[in-house]
């Protein structure tokens, strides 16, 4: 932040207060992480007790998978970030494509009611969304948890920025070439904002797998519940205050997003830069 | 480089590209006025006029990308205005070259084959070819972004030259390369569209491509047509005192009638014109006489410019260079052969550079008649 050039020997206070600060938020931020994983490997004797040679084992996992259906809850989750993640993808690109690159009537005021949808709590829209699931008969579906979020505002603007990035004269070659509107979308558009989806995607599916509040009003069986609603049940009734099994569970359910976002580090904050979405 | 010969087959013979008057009006201006001519199957036709004449317009309207205000454009008997870009038969080059930057060159040149669904067998032999005629085959693989101007401009002219089509639009096509290689693409341009009998349409706004490339040129000038004729033509008789102000380096010296009293010239005529090096001082011979003033000499090796004063006007006079030191002031001869006359409107009068230019003529009348 600071750009000025100072002697190295020069006490510089500005400096080492913003690296205490940072030090001392990436702690605050990892200390439950790191609780979660002690407690998770090792037997529940030592959910309080730190000593380095404590045995290690995997019971708890053992434990915490066949306490409750994790497995059904994991599809669950999966099916519903591919649907959200897809439906969302196939909508925003063609509503994105229309307010790119069509003239049409009402096309402001379309474009102003979608950037309304970015500032409204989703949190608000609770109530009202229970009662048209109930009207449209979906309570209680993998369905009824994701059609909500179809029509994602922030998608359909993030995309609309970066199809009108794309130089007209790509357009109009795709054109004079033979391409239909559809065959241009897809043939020049969508590859070349394959960054913004990428981080879109990323964005999208961490979001899901992660929704809470909505998804527990929603759904009531085994067979709808995401991982979230699932873990918070187990956690409340199943297993009283046992952490350790609790922890295992909660590294369970999260476990594919870490592992993913380490894998796939240095594509996605490359993505997210490209994107202009930090 | 350019290498193998291929012709098209004849059906497309008299598909000349008639433009009936068309009218291109923006929300905020009007960017053409009722345009009329008919650009002839097989030739090299240059639209030429300063920047915002509405040159790209008009072009974007004969490949479809935008749609004429009014006015008809048919291409042989059919009327395409109407049509979709894909549907009207013809292909386009742009000033950016507009190449697909995810897509290598291959793809970039097969783009439209693909679109259409050509099969496989026929896109290879088809790409093989006209790598191989446009010095692109050990460059296939790459992506526009590893590729040089002059490269990218290939591979551009090559995606217009694989989808075959009769008609072939290109917007300012060689503004982003350097001069050498300008003056290279123009004879490679001109090669390949007389190959392949192509019927172009060319934007441009400098002069020399036009004159060098050319069968016919239509200067346009604030959206509408000012002349329509053959660089030879073109530079003899200018049709309207712009044209006449526009063509040639330096352009011509167009002098208000009551600066040279002694002249003959019609009584509605009140600009002349001369060209700079038609001026000759004085030595011998017939024409009208004046002294002039030496202002400045630019001395360019070949030639030399001089800037001279006569009473009420400034002329050029292009000399050799090798015509040593001027005196202070010349006398100048305007011969007769050599004058343009105008009208108040900018318009043409029967000049007696007429009858200067008559083997140009002949040669024209051949070929557009
Ligand atoms: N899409 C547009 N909207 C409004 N005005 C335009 C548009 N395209 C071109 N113009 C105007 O039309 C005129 C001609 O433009 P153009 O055809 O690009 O000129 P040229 O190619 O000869 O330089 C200019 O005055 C330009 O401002
Ligand atoms: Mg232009």
């Amino acid at each position: 932040m600071t750009t000025h050039v100072r002697p190295h020997s020069a006490f510089q206070p500005d400096r080492l207060l913003f690296v205490i600060g940072a030090w001392l938020l990436a702690l605050i931020w990892i200390l439950p992480l790191a609780y979660a994983i002690w407690t998770a490997f090792h037997p529940s004797a030592y959910e309080t007790r730190f000593t380095l040679l404590a045995p290690l084992t995997l019971e708890n996992f053992q434990r915490a998978w066949n306490a409750a259906p994790f497995a059904r809850y994991f599809l669950n989750t999966i099916l519903l970030v591919t649907m959200v993640l897809t439906a969302q993808i196939v909508l925003c690109s063609l509503a994105a494509f229309a307010f790119a690159r069509f003239e049409f009537p009402g096309k402001n005021i379309l474009f102003a009611l979608v950037l309304i949808q970015l500032l409204v709590m989703p949190d608000v829209l609770l109530v009202r969304n229970y009662a048209t699931m109930r009207t449209l008969g979906l309570v209680d579906t993998i369905l009824a948890i994701g059609l909500p979020y179809f029509a994602s505002g922030f998608a359909i603007f993030l995309l609309r920025q970066t199809f009108k990035t794309i130089p007209r004269e790509l357009d109009d070659a795709a054109r004079v070439e033979g391409c239909s509107w559809l065959g241009l979308l897809w043939r020049v558009y969508i590859p070349l904002a394959r960054p913004t989806m990428l981080a879109f995607g990323l964005v999208s599916v961490s979001h899901h797998w992660n929704n809470f509040i909505w998804p527990l009003i929603i759904t009531s069986s085994v067979e709808t519940r995401p991982l979230t609603v699932g873990l918070s049940i187990f956690a409340t009734t199943d297993s009283g205050i046992e952490w350790s099994i609790i922890t295992a569970a909660t590294l369970i359910t999260s476990a594919p997003l870490l592992i993913g976002f380490l894998l796939f580090q240095r594509q996605f904050v490359q993505s997210f830069m490209r994107a202009g979405v930090k | 480089m350019i290498r193998t010969q291929r012709t098209f087959p004849a059906d497309t013979t008299g598909a000349d590209l008639r433009l009936s008057g068309l009218c291109k009006t923006f929300a905020t201006s009007t960017a053409l006025h009722d345009i009329n001519v008919t650009l002839p199957q097989g030739q090299f036709s240059v639209l030429l006029g300063p920047s915002g004449c509405g040159k790209s317009t008009l072009l974007r309207l004969i490949a479809g990308l935008e749609n004429p205000t009014s006015g008809k454009i048919h291409l042989g008997d059919a009327r395409i205005d109407q049509l979709p870009p894909k549907a009207r038969n013809l292909s386009m080059v742009f000033q950016s070259y507009a190449l697909f930057p995810h897509l290598d060159v291959a793809e970039n040149i097969l783009f439209g084959l693909s679109v259409r669904g050509t099969p496989k067998a026929d896109r290879a032999a088809r790409l093989h070819k006209v790598a191989a005629m446009m010095g692109l085959s050990d460059l296939l693989a790459r992506k526009p972004a590893a590729l040089s101007g002059g490269q990218q401009q290939r591979v551009a002219l090559a995606r217009a030259v694989i989808s075959e089509r009769p008609v072939c639009l290109m917007d300012e096509p060689l503004s982003n390369l350097d001069a050498k290689l300008r003056a290279e693409m123009r004879v490679e341009i001109r090669a390949l569209q007389q190959r392949l009998g192509l019927t172009m349409v060319y934007v441009t706004h400098d002069q020399v491509e036009a004159m060098t490339m050319a069968d016919r040129i239509v200067v346009m000038h604030a959206g509408r047509i000012e002349q329509v004729a053959s660089p030879r033509d073109l530079y003899a008789q200018p049709a309207t005192m712009f044209v006449a102000g526009f063509i040639g380096t330096p352009p011509m010296n167009l002098i208000p009638r009551n600066a040279l009293p002694g002249l003959d010239a019609p009584a509605n005529a009140t600009t002349i014109g001369i060209r700079p090096e038609d001026v000759t001082p004085l030595e011998s011979g017939a024409g009208p006489q004046v002294t002039a003033r030496v202002m400045a000499v630019e001395y360019l090796g070949a030639d030399q410019l001089v800037t001279l004063a006569i009473e009420g006007a400034t002329l050029l006079l292009r000399l050799t260079g090798r015509a040593g030191a001027l005196p202070a002031t010349l006398d100048l001869r305007l011969p007769q052969l050599a004058l343009h006359f105008f009208d108040a409107a900018g318009h043409r009068l029967p000049s007696p550079s007429d009858l200067s230019h008559p083997q140009a003529q002949e040669h024209d009348n051949d070929q557009y008649a």
